[in-house]
């Protein structure tokens, strides 16, 4: 039963951490850009939709507030940090560090703000109930599953139906084909920049619900969407997520065998494990180099 | 005053050690680790350990944490061989990760979270230094020594090995460099001069945690080096000093809140970070236009 109870705790930690790793898989996938500052996007968006949920505008307007909080810091950044350094041939290093600053301004600022300790969005549907003898799920568990099921549903067909989600795919596959067939890469990164942070959106609420917000939280969710995207394989989506499923899982089901501080060692060990034997991820096309 | 800019000088010649050691990876052979701060608290840890359970002078503690250092940078080399780019900084920050676990759970040597407490001053030869005034002399030198070490390494012919491996790895094993051995190497040193600074630091403050030698760490080291100019002599120093006098400067500033003082720090440090990426990716003593050294 302990198994059942941690397993369905896992699939829900999974789905969200999904969510995330699959908006910056999408964004480093097509653009090459290392944009560590997801993490502060993760943190925009729940910090806003909490701001509302307490000042009392209702759940739509909290939705709306925080999407758009998170697609214009994902586009300004895109057009104020990351284009300037790229128009100067940067490495994806200098692109990194950049990023990484502009993630602790976020954290400090949202710090000032908010305040450094945790806060949650009360809610009933994060009060678990028993479904089963001993087995305790809350309602928030499934809305997550459903919820990461139905974007990624959308991902899926915008990506392959869609005349912006295949020049996406093709930006990912061969920039400079993207430029020759006439189709501007710029703005395909912009289009990447805007769902890869709508994505975010879903789990930084829920996640407010459930675990509760920390200005410090982004770091946690930029590494766990790092380790995703590459035990997922870099530039495949369907990687991606089953990646963030499987590492939601180990975390939750590692309980069974050790202490619960060493749950994010179990997240590293593997990640450290895949890029040393199979750097290339578990759908991954080709060998890093 | 005195006291404290002397503490201040004794910091900033230690993480200029560490600037140093992290610039010889990172600026010469191209390998960006995110897990530097790993090898400092390995050495820290390892020399706590010989100075409290064995003997405190530095003729034991020294090579006993520049070998656990060396000889545990092995798992930092195995990723360094196989991949570069962004899946070496992961896996170095997974390494990182599993390192802060690792210390604080480890009790019996790393005192857990507590950490350890009452750390033996350093013992040269009989001579116990505790006094913050001889301190310095002894990190000055340690980092002289180690600066030395490290020029006389870049300008020799391992020094034109890394470099070529940089700039082309394929080029250089196609000019029968052994780019295995080469890397090895290189973090291998690089590690085991990070572990001095680590038992310098425990033994100057006599009291280590595991909050010393997290990410937060390696990302300051990282961005001391990158500030001041990567692949540059001067720059890990330049990038120490300001990194570590900033702060110091701001807290003077009594305009500013006391309370928010540390996240002021924090918002000038990453957008001097942002900024100075965008326009001088160099880094200050580095060269104006885009360096070379930033390539993958």
């Amino acid at each position: 039963m302990l198994a059942l109870q941690l397993t369905i705790t896992g699939l829900q930690t999974g789905a969200l951490y999904a969510l995330t790793a699959v908006g910056f898989s999408l964004i480093f996938g097509s653009t090459r850009i290392f944009h560590f500052a997801h993490g502060a996007t993760f943190i925009i968006a729940a910090y806003l939709f909490y701001y509302m949920n307490v000042s009392g505008y209702g759940l739509i307007a909290g939705i709306a507030a925080a999407t758009a909080g998170a697609i214009a810091f994902g586009l300004l950044l895109n057009r104020f940090v990351y284009v300037p350094i790229q128009r100067d041939e940067g490495s994806f290093f200098t692109v990194f560090v950049a990023s990484f600053g502009i993630g602790i301004v976020v954290q400090n600022v949202v710090g000032m703000i908010f305040g450094r300790g945790y806060v949650t969005v009360s809610t009933p549907l994060s009060f678990s109930v028993e479904i089963m003898d001993g087995l305790y799920v809350a309602p928030i568990a499934w809305i997550s599953m459903l919820c990461a099921a139905v974007f990624f549903g959308i991902l899926w067909c915008f990506l392959k139906y869609s005349q912006m989600g295949k020049a996406l795919r093709a930006l990912a596959d061969n920039p400079e084909l993207v430029r020759v067939f006439g189709l501007n890469p710029r703005f395909i990164a912009a289009s990447a920049f805007t769902i890869g942070s709508i994505l975010v959106v879903p789990a930084a609420i829920i996640s407010g619900a459930t675990s509760g917000l920390n200005p410090a939280m982004g770091h946690h969710v930029m590494l766990i969407s790092l380790a995703a995207t590459i035990v997922g394989g870099i530039g495949s989506v369907p990687g991606t997520l089953l990646a963030g499923l499987a590492l939601g899982l180990a975390e939750s089901l590692a309980l069974l065998y050790v202490d619960s501080q060493w749950t994010e060692a179990v997240t590293f060990a593997i990640l450290f494990l895949f890029i040393i034997i199979r750097p290339s991820g578990l759908l991954g096309r080709s060998a890093a180099h | 005053m005195e006291a404290y800019l002397l503490n201040l000088f004794i910091l900033i010649s230690i993480y200029s050690i560490l600037g140093v050691t992290l610039n010889f990876i990172m600026g010469y052979a191209g390998i960006y680790s995110l897990a530097h701060a790993v090898f400092f608290g390995v050495g820290a840890y390892a020399g706590s350990f010989m100075a409290m359970h064995f003997n405190a002078s530095i003729f034991v503690t020294l090579p006993v944490a520049m070998v656990a250092g060396g000889l545990l940078s092995l798992i930092l080399a195995l990723p360094a061989l196989r991949v570069r780019g962004e899946y070496f900084v992961a896996a170095s920050l997974g390494l990182q990760v599993l390192a802060v676990t690792i210390f604080s759970e480890w009790k019996g040597v790393t005192g857990g979270i507590g950490g350890l407490i009452g750390i033996p001053p350093l013992d040269i030869a009989g001579f116990e230094i505790f006094k913050p005034s001889q301190f310095i002399f002894v990190t000055v030198a340690a980092l002289v020594i180690i600066l030395f070490i490290v020029n006389r390494l870049v300008h020799s012919s391992f020094g034109r090995s890394l470099r070529a491996i940089r700039d082309s790895e394929s080029a250089a094993a196609a000019f029968g460099k052994n780019v295995p051995l080469i890397k090895t190497i290189s973090v291998v040193i690089s590690s085991a001069l990070t572990a001095v600074a680590g038992v310098l630091y425990a033994s100057y403050l006599s009291f280590i945690n595991v909050e010393s030698f997290m990410l937060d760490t390696s990302v300051l080291i990282m961005a001391m080096v990158i500030i001041g100019g990567t692949g540059t002599q001067a720059g890990p120093i330049v990038g120490a000093a300001l990194l570590l006098i900033l702060p110091s400067l701001i807290s003077y500033l009594d305009f500013l809140p006391q309370t928010e003082i540390g996240s002021i720090q924090q918002i000038i440090y990453g957008l001097g970070m942002a900024l100075l990426m965008i326009y001088r990716p160099g880094g200050i003593v580095g060269r104006k236009k885009h360096s070379e050294t930033g390539k993958e």
